[in-house]
């Protein structure tokens, strides 16, 4: 056994044929360690889906190696028996109920108690016994969620799974996630709402154009972000002690009529420097937002940037 | 795993199944309960007898006037057979191109069932609900035979004639699987297996008639259903020899096709 959950290199995917095709993948290297719940962000056609469904061996890569849960996907049934699997557009056939549907799915796995997916059905408010067809897009989407979790699989693959789905449910979701997490398996989640990942996630690639942007740790990444500080003085103090600090951009001092001024600025890395200079006059107030991952990542998403954050700077 | 894809096929679809062997027998016990008047009626026999030999032997009208003449030229001759290859067409193409371009078909390959083994048991799977089809008509032919005076075909020429449709009918509905799995595009399985059924038609009704074609009918799936007369004759063994081992082609090509490529999301 590998400590390896997701291992891609060189992996390489293009559509149709050579004149009219497309390229959605160029070489991309990716590490998904086992047990740890992994983010896979990127804006809309960075090739999200296309990597997932070569983990699932739906498509074949044009060049390069995937190894999931150190197996081959390729024709490798037995392997996708240890994955759960929820599309970004998750389609069934509406003439059966939820029930038949995930006993249709349990009996392809080799039967997954019903006690479970009941289990799972209430928890996330699901009517079981409805005609499929019946379902709002939200509810559909359950039967989703249950048949990816039901049979507490190695690894989940989720491709976006709380689109349709309320805050209430979404909240559900990333619970669902964490226990996940907590019974050691792997979670491989691609996903557009930045609240679930930084509730669930570890570590979050980026991918833009087909490739990995970056890897990161989201708690450094917070750590690590620009945060808008303002603080307010009793004094008036000068621009230049401050504009002198490293990791200290923007910085505008504003002089009030009532002698007092305010330093507003923004702040990356570590705030010591920043509060050692500050401490030099007497503080009136302080004020540090808390970076939201968001935020973040609107830098990498950015077609053209390179991801150092600088155009977050241009305002 | 491949039973589970096979029931769940056929309960998914037992309603349209259920409904085309209903109807498709409908059409065969009306054209029979009709033997009584038009067979006995000696008017139209010399009148069919009088169309040039060409266009009868098109419309396989050769001896209107016995019962084995008639079935072969009228409940086996056209509308059963091309209403069952309507319905093989439609059930290959869904099995496989349908639920693909559904966008169904992702979420079964993503369990452990080898794409192989789903394909074959959706295709067994359609082979049965034609088989059925062939049951459900014989039973009614069998029902019937006495009341509607057509005894002088045997009941097992009249199995023989039906098992012949049957395999007919699973030769186009491999037809349209097989260029279903093979491309994923329902739209050419449906084209493809309705050229099929049309140029298998003419191959052995019209074109035979030209001069330097009669080669034509030997290589038509029509005529190795209808040929050699299994409504007299009993069971043609080559002609189901033939008609089964295009069927196999058909699907192994297809199978292997879908085993090697890309699965679309559908849209
Ligand atoms: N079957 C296909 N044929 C041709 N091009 C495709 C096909 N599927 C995807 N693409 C292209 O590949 C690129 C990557 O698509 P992909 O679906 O992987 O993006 P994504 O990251 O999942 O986007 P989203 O966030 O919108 O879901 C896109 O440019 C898309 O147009
Ligand atoms: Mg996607």
């Amino acid at each position: 056994m590998t400590d390896i959950a997701v291992e891609t290199a060189g992996l390489a995917k293009r559509y149709g044929n050579a004149r009219t095709g497309k390229t959605a993948l160029v070489g991309l290297d990716l590490t998904v360690e086992r047990g740890e719940v992994f983010g896979f962000l990127g804006p809309n056609g960075a090739g999200k889906t296309t990597t997932i469904r070569l983990l699932l061996d739906l498509i074949r890569p044009t060049s390069g190696t995937v190894r999931v849960l150190g197996a081959d996907p390729r024709d490798n049934a037995q392997l996708r028996g240890r994955i759960g699997y929820l599309a970004g557009d998750f389609r069934i056939d509406g003439r059966q109920t939820g029930r038949e549907a995930l006993t249709y799915l349990g009996d392809l796995r080799g039967g997954v108690p019903a006690a479970r997916t009941a289990e799972l059905a209430e928890r996330l408010d699901l009517d079981l016994t409805r005609r499929i067809s019946t379902l709002s897009k939200g509810n559909r989407q359950k039967v989703g969620v249950v048949q990816a979790f039901m049979h507490a699989p190695e690894l989940l693959i989720l491709d976006e799974p709380t689109s349709g789905l309320d805050p209430f449910l979404q909240q559900r979701f990333v619970e669902l996630v964490q226990e996940a997490s907590a019974n050691g398996q792997t979670v491989f989640l691609s996903s557009h709402v930045m609240s679930e990942v930084q509730q669930t996630c570890r570590r979050v690639g980026v991918i833009r154009d087909g490739e990995l942007v970056t890897v990161a740790d989201v708690e450094q990444l917070r750590q690590s972000a620009h945060r808008k500080v303002e603080i307010a003085f009793a004094e008036r103090v000068g621009a230049e002690v401050f504009e002198a600090l490293p990791g200290l951009q923007n910085t505008v001092v504003t002089d009030t009529p009532d002698g007092a001024s305010v330093l507003r600025a923004i702040l990356t890395g570590s705030p010591d420097a920043l509060l050692k200079a500050a401490a030099r006059f007497e503080v009136t107030s302080l004020l540090a937002e808390e970076p939201e991952l968001e935020e973040i990542f609107f830098t990498f998403y950015e077609h053209g940037s390179t991801g150092n954050g600088s155009k977050e700077f241009a305002a | 795993m491949s039973s589970t894809v096979f029931r769940k096929h056929l309960t998914d679809n037992r309603r349209g199944f259920l409904g085309w062997a209903l109807a498709i027998t409908a059409v065969a016990a009306m054209y029979s309960s009709m033997w009584p008047v038009l067979g006995r009626n000696s008017s139209l026999s010399s009148a069919i007898n009088s169309f040039p030999t060409a266009m009868r032997d098109a419309f396989h009208l050769q001896d209107y006037g016995t019962a084995a003449g008639y079935f072969g030229s009228t409940v086996f001759g056209l509308l059963v057979p091309i209403l069952l290859a309507v319905f093989a067409v439609a059930a290959g193409t869904k099995s496989i191109a349908g639920d693909e371009e559904a966008g169904t078909l992702d979420l079964v390959l993503a369990h452990p069932v080898r794409r192989v083994r789903l394909a074959a048991a959706r295709w067994l799977a359609v082979l049965a609900a034609i088989v059925l089809v062939g049951v459900v008509l014989l039973l009614v032919e069998l029902a019937i035979r006495v009341p509607a005076e057509f005894t002088t075909i045997s009941t097992a020429n009249l199995a023989a004639m039906t098992f012949q449709l049957v395999l007919f009918g699973c030769c186009f509905a491999s037809i349209a699987f097989g260029i279903g799995a093979y491309t994923g595009r329902r739209l050419y399985a449906v084209v493809g297996g309705a050229y099929a059924t049309v140029a298998s038609y003419l191959c052995d009704s019209f074109l035979p008639q030209i001069n330097g074609l009669h080669w034509v009918q030997a290589i038509s799936p029509f005529s190795w259903y209808l040929g050699g007369d299994p409504l007299r004759n009993g069971i043609q063994w080559t002609h189901c020899a033939l008609l089964a081992g295009l069927s196999l082609c058909c699907a192994a090509v297809g199978i292997r096709g879908f085993d090697r490529r890309d699965v679309a999301q559908g849209g």
